[in-house]
């Protein structure tokens, strides 16, 4: 701020100043006050002009705060789609731990049930598996009371397209067809043998379709479920030899 | 996940693969395992001191909703919050479960998010009471 010059009284000739004394006193006092309008409309200018630039600021940070908002919604976002994918590795990591976690057949079995029931949501299901002499495919264990005829008997000999497809060639089949009701046959695989297939018939009621998750879980369980079938049948199979030499043994010793 | 650390979980469930997603999922909550109602309530009587209780409907020796109705009669028991997770998933089955006491329902299967979200809220509203 700009002080205003101070202005004396100018002296006039004599104790009274002349009529000129006076009227350059008032021209003096007239723009001493000018001064300071002037000074008032500069201060004021300037406030309006530092308006004008907290305005351009502000204008600035609300363009930053929405670009940081955006970005804060794309990370929540790649956030929530990490967390799924976390999910879904853990479902598979619990699912093939599980597994493998015995060496009982009839547990191995019950994990491939709890998965189709559990995991995938199977209301009706059936798992198949080759017999002992690889002479066909035993219904080993149903769930949810299948109303398929093949279904309630012991072996399953052919006459679902789809399962019979799948057990063939090992691949993957999704129904239902005119011929099949099955909506999923899952071939379990190992080392190019299928020693079985889950049949999945229907899905709970609140579960409406299969979704991508449920297709990583299927492919899982062909490949994990068949060796851990197959390595609890061998489990079991050596368990069974072993018994028998060592009840042999004691005999000869005995003898 | 660190809502549920140093939390007491009791899961009441008789599949294995199951009380195994839990333990991954919820970790590192300390989980209390039964596998029927019964056991639940012998573990409960052990420790009565969870904070949670997650509970399946479909159990063998004692069902979910016995259980939950034996909690829910013993006042020293009656607040652990209780959420059914099941495969029974009709619209009755929610409301029975709700009316039996339970703060929350999910239905079987279930993303590891619904899960989380269930058990946060109710560790937030635990924490603000």
């Amino acid at each position: 701020m700009i002080d205003p010059p101070l202005l004396a009284d100018t002296p006039g000739d004599g104790d009274a100043p002349t009529r000129g004394g006076r009227d350059a006193m008032a021209t003096l006092r007239r723009a001493q006050q000018l001064v300071r309008d002037a000074q008032a409309a500069i201060e004021e200018a300037s406030r309006v002009v530092g308006q004008g630039n907290g305005a351009g600021l502000a204008d600035g940070a609300e363009a930053r705060l929405a670009a940081a908002e955006t970005e804060r919604q794309e990370l929540t976002e790649r956030l929530a789609e990490v967390e799924h994918q976390v999910g879904r590795l853990m479902t598979l990591y619990v699912a093939t731990y599980q597994l493998h976690a015995t060496l009982d057949p009839v547990e191995v079995q019950t994990t491939i049930a709890e998965i189709a029931l559990n995991l995938i949501g199977a209301e009706q299901f059936v798992l198949l598996l080759s017999d002992e002499e690889d002479k066909g495919y035993e219904v080993r264990l149903m769930h949810g009371e299948p109303d398929t005829p093949w279904a309630q008997a012991p072996r399953y000999t052919g006459g679902d397209p789809l399962v019979d497809a799948a057990l063939t060639d090992g691949g993957l089949r999704f129904g239902p067809t005119e011929q099949s009701p099955a909506l999923a046959v899952v071939p379990l695989r190992v080392q190019d043998v299928t020693v079985g297939a889950l049949v999945i018939l229907k899905l709970l009621a609140h579960k409406l379709d299969f979704v991508k998750e449920d297709h990583d879980l299927l492919d899982l369980l062909g490949a994990h479920a068949a060796s851990a079938v197959f390595a609890s049948r061998v489990y079991s199979k050596t368990a069974r030899k072993l018994r028998t030499l060592e009840s042999l043994i004691r005999l000869v010793n005995k003898g | 996940m660190n809502a549920v650390k140093n939390r007491k979980i009791l899961v009441v469930e008789d599949s294995r693969l199951i009380h195994k997603m839990y333990e991954v999922m919820l970790r590192p909550a300390t989980l209390v395992s039964a596998f029927d109602g019964r056991e639940g309530l012998d573990k409960l009587s052990q420790s009565p001191d969870v904070d949670m209780i997650i509970l399946d409907i479909n159990m063998p020796k004692m069902t979910g909703l016995d259980f939950l109705g034996q909690v829910k009669a013993t006042p020293a028991l009656a607040k652990i919050p209780v959420i059914i997770v099941s495969t029974e998933g009709k619209e009755e089955d929610v409301a029975r479960g709700l009316q039996s006491g339970a703060v929350a329902y999910l239905r079987k299967p279930f993303q590891r998010e619904d899960l989380l979200k269930i058990v946060n809220h109710i560790e937030s509203k635990q924490t603000a009471a």
